[in-house]
């Protein structure tokens, strides 16, 4: 994970992009841009159109930066820009076969698999099922589960970010953790069939 | 009878409450007595001790869905600024 950016440098270099500044924006691009894009390719079809909305949202955020109040950090601000013109994007797309649903209850009698050694993401096959499980989560869920447990912001900043009152944000998080979960479980249990 | 009537009108409200705040405890924003709360249900549940151990594993491993950037994506938009501005 990349060091914190230091609040108050970045606060400088938004107020000097805000007196039209242009190295200072894009000074701030260098610091999100790669962050943004994984954000948004959790949104979007491919890599071309995270890339596409990554440029979108920071050419959005240029042009409306005069209105950021410093009421939150400003990468805050720019990831709800992103996701909110992949949403869009996402909208105009055609609708999937299947209705996008969420079930969080557990699987009675999955194995506990907790304690399964060889239990990390990075392998192919659990990766996959992972990847697969948040990809089928409607964005209202997606989202937390992305900028929380993904990308590492706090509770709080990614609250900000989806516009959620912290306790909203935390019953969508839950729900979207039982749904991976829940996936797991299936797995494993097809795994001993 | 009554008694256990109400002990397992008992047991149901913890379980219903617990398996609701599984998330907040191992994000570790509980008290310390809905901390304590969670894990007395936890200690006789055995359902909610397997979904919190694996609920434990399945967010440990989030992290490494975390995708990179791709390069020259910065200079792109740059490039692609410099053109608007």
């Amino acid at each position: 994970m990349s060091a914190p950016i230091p609040k108050s440098d970045e606060t400088q270099l938004v107020q000097r992009s805000q007196a039209g500044d242009r190295l200072a924006f894009e000074e701030l691009v260098r610091r999100h841009a790669d962050r943004l894009y994984a954000v948004v390719l959790r949104f979007v079809a491919d890599a071309d159109e995270a890339e596409e909305v990554t440029q979108e949202a920071f050419l959005r955020a240029w042009r409306s930066i005069d209105r950021f109040e410093f009421r939150s950090r400003f990468f805050t601000w720019l990831y709800r820009i992103g996701i909110n013109e992949a949403k869009r994007r996402a909208e105009r797309r055609p609708p999937p076969g299947m209705v996008a649903s969420i079930e969080d209850a557990p699987i009675e009698d999955a194995p506990d698999w907790s304690e399964v050694p060889e239990f990390r993401a990075q392998q192919a096959h659990l990766r996959r099922v992972l990847e697969d499980a948040v990809r089928a989560l409607p964005i209202e869920y997606r989202a937390p589960l992305i900028l929380r447990d993904v990308e590492g912001l706090s509770t709080q900043e990614a609250a900000e970010v989806m516009e959620l009152r912290e306790a909203a944000f935390k019953s969508r998080l839950h729900r979207a953790r039982l749904a991976v979960r829940r996936a797991v479980d299936r797995y494993y249990l097809e795994g001993e069939r | 009878m009554i008694r256990r009537l109400l002990e397992r009108r008992r047991y149901m409200r913890e379980h219903r409450w617990t398996h609701a705040h599984l998330s907040e405890y191992l994000n570790e924003d509980l008290s310390a007595d809905e901390r304590e709360r969670v894990e007395d249900h936890v200690s006789i549940c055995p359902h909610c001790r397997r979904v919190l151990r694996t609920l434990r594993r399945t967010v440990e491993s989030l992290v490494d869905l975390r995708a990179e950037g791709r390069p020259g994506l910065a200079e792109g938009v740059i490039e692609r600024l410099r053109r608007g501005y």
